[in-house]
């Protein structure tokens, strides 16, 4: 048996999937060798992206890039190498009260690919994305040496790489600031809202306060579309807390988290098992706001409770659609979409709503700025190119644009925004597929 | 605790492991035949467990100088030193190749082995945790040089448990099938056959808590093994394995 690293592949959304050549080193004169060898070389972190980003015709996994090289106990600052992952730093970091300055919605994304992919979560509206916390990182360039970039040495490579959907190089390490926690808990308050005016003005209200987001169901029709529920959130302070947390405040109990052992059957997700389980969620909070301290994995991260959910939309696969259209006229163009979207009965489980901040001006290929974003899941099957041909059409018309990270067939014209990242050596599939359809 | 082979995944994993489970050492030491790559490991847990530990030059294909281990002593060793070189389509008759497979697998790793287990045994307590392999169980022709040093070496640990029951000291033989390993990139393992290093390192903590004497890593290859070792050598000589 002679190795031959070709092997299927496929990220979070299992489409598509691809054979291709991936390899992982953890030594950089191995990993020089690679880049020097090779055409068209892309970097992996864990796979969390949905589409194809991050596969290409040789791919190199950070995966065995997994080690933390300092821990600033007294500052907070963190020093790792790509492949390790954010799960692994809250690990380390909450215990001794730190935590991520901005986290997505799963932790279980590389550091390498949140800064490529410049991840954002339930405060950009007032802590901006992933990359504000990066203080520098080593890139390894098309030749093979390695660059250390920040915002004062090369600074051109900095902000290129930064949302650069690894299309700059292959990030080795990096070191970035973390934000001081007095516990685990998150103070969370929960408002229904009933229709798209009042969840609008309930983001307008609750802009003082870090985090926000509302799940939202989108297979309402007429006056009850937009139904939805804003979670708003603050880290918990010790003197908050309920007695019963305050033993071991940074500490969480381990808890269990099953595992979906095997892809479901195409049938068991259709548009009415999708209706009753947003019912559920609709109403399982009885009254209209809820107020309580949660840990912040229910409240960051509550689909990692479930290992592997992305099984549940079975073999074929699912892909995530995230667009985002400035704040003018961000209700009457999400009003357009959640219409589209009930049409075609081809619901998502819950959607995420959610209110963006400013952008940084200097992070030029970010996705983020200000405007409102939705993100949903959708069943991969023959309906569903058309269906992203018409939302994208709304997306246009509206100014908008695609988070490269969960795109996988989004038109040109609204993911092809990244600048100063073309070279011949580092490339993607998704880059391909947007400059030969452009 | 110490560590032979500490570049190993299965080694560093299981480190992780113990550390992650709450066990404090009061050093680790890290037998590395590459101290320099060893380097990283040291200092990742450091950063991620306050764990202190020391890096020692330890190359089997070297002559070894016994007095640098002198001064470490521990009632905790895990070996996972081991070579897999060339198999025999490639290398049969490539007398270093087959040299170094049986020196590092078995003749030069035994010694040090019997070094350490001596100063356990003054001591009386303490556990050795070895890597051997399923591939030691019957010789099949696609790579029976390492199945014989490993063979080799499973029976010299089954000897030495036996010595050294009497003297409180433990030996656990764990038994990898197909390994996620920088060792096996590339070749087409079969998923559901094969261990991650941290499920390995999993089971063996679990396998070394419970005091066990022989371990496989996944049970599937307790089963795979038991119908391997009772196919009838007439049948078996005619196999493509």
């Amino acid at each position: 048996m002679k190795p031959d690293f070709v092997q299927k592949i496929t990220n979070w959304g299992n489409f598509p999937i691809v054979e291709k050549e991936m390899k992982s080193e953890d030594a950089v004169s191995k990993i020089r060798e690679f880049v020097k060898t090779h055409n068209e070389v892309i970097a992996r972190g864990n796979g969390r992206c949905y589409g194809d980003a991050s596969l290409g015709k040789h791919i190199f996994s950070t995966k065995r890039l997994n080690k933390f090289i300092s821990f600033d106990r007294l500052n907070g600052i963190i020093e790792c190498e790509s492949g390790v992952l954010l799960s692994d730093v809250l690990e380390i970091a909450v215990p001794q009260g730190y935590f991520l300055y901005v986290t997505p919605g799963t932790k279980f994304v590389s550091v390498g690919g949140a800064i490529a992919s410049d991840v954002h979560g339930k405060n950009h509206h007032a802590e901006g994305c992933f990359s504000e916390y990066v203080l520098e990182f080593d890139l390894m360039d098309e030749n093979g040496n390695i660059l250390k970039c920040s915002r004062e040495e090369n600074s051109g490579k900095f902000w290129a790489t930064i949302g650069g959907m690894g299309l700059t190089g292959i990030i080795l390490s990096a070191k970035f600031k973390l934000k001081n926690i007095e516990t685990a808990y998150i103070k969370q308050e929960s408002i229904k809202a009933e229709n798209l005016d009042e969840i609008f003005r309930l983001f307008e209200e609750s802009e003082n306060w870090t985090y926000t987001v509302a799940w939202i169901d989108c297979l309402q029709k007429g006056k009850n579309i937009g139904r939805s529920i804003l979670l708003r959130g603050e880290h918990a302070l010790k003197a908050e807390l309920p007695q019963n947390l305050l033993k071991n405040p940074l500490r969480l109990k381990k808890k269990f988290s099953p595992t979906v052992p095997f892809y479901f059957p195409n049938f068991v997700l259709n548009s009415w098992s999708i209706k009753i389980f947003n019912w559920i969620y609709f109403n399982k909070q009885t009254r209209k706001e809820a107020h309580q301290f949660v840990d912040y994995e229910t409240f960051f991260y509550p689909l990692d409770f479930v290992n592997d959910w992305n099984k549940i939309y079975g073999k074929k696969g699912f892909i995530q659609y995230q667009m985002m259209i400035p704040k003018k006229n961000g209700k009457e163009g999400m009003k357009r979409i959640l219409e589209t979207i009930a049409r075609s009965g081809n619901g998502s489980f819950l959607a995420v709503l959610k209110l963006y901040g400013k952008e940084n001006p200097h992070a030029y290929n970010s996705f983020p700025f200000e405007g409102y974003s939705l993100a949903l899941d959708f069943k991969v099957n023959n309906k569903l190119k058309n269906l992203i041909e018409k939302l994208d059409d709304i997306v246009e018309e509206y100014n908008g644009k695609i988070y490269l990270t969960k795109d996988s067939m989004s038109r040109s014209s609204l993911t092809n925004y990244l600048k100063n990242v073309d070279s011949s050596k580092f490339v993607s599939l998704q880059r391909k597929r947007i400059i030969n359809n452009g | 605790m110490i560590i032979l082979g500490s570049n190993s995944e299965i080694a560093q994993a299981f480190v992780e492991e113990c550390l992650s489970k709450g066990e404090k050492y009061p050093v680790i030491y890290l037998l590395s035949s590459h101290p320099e790559t060893t380097e990283k490991f040291a200092r990742h847990i450091d950063v991620k467990y306050l764990q202190q530990s020391e890096i020692i030059e330890l190359d089997l294909m070297k002559e070894i100088d016994y007095s640098k281990f002198e001064n470490i002593s521990s009632d905790l060793l895990f070996c996972a030193s081991g070579f897999l070189g060339l198999g025999t389509e490639d290398a049969l008759y490539d007398n270093a190749n087959t040299e170094k497979i049986i020196d590092i697998n078995y003749a030069k790793l035994v010694p040090i082995l019997n070094y350490f287990a001596k100063k356990m045994e003054s001591k009386r307590s303490g556990t050795m945790i070895v890597l051997s392999s399923v591939a030691g169980e019957r010789g099949r022709q696609s790579n029976f040089i390492y199945g014989s040093a490993k063979a080799g070496l499973t029976a010299y640990l089954s000897g030495l448990r036996n010595y050294l029951f009497d003297k409180k000291i433990h030996i656990l033989t764990v038994k990898p099938g197909f390994m996620e390993t920088k060792m096996t990139e590339g070749l087409p393992l079969n998923p559901a056959l094969t261990a991650t290093p941290k499920q390995a390192a999993s089971a063996i903590y679990k396998a070394f808590k419970k005091q066990k004497n022989v371990t496989y890593v996944l049970p599937i290859w307790a089963i795979i093994m038991l119908v391997i070792r009772n196919i009838p050598e007439f049948i078996f000589k005619k196999l493509k394995l």
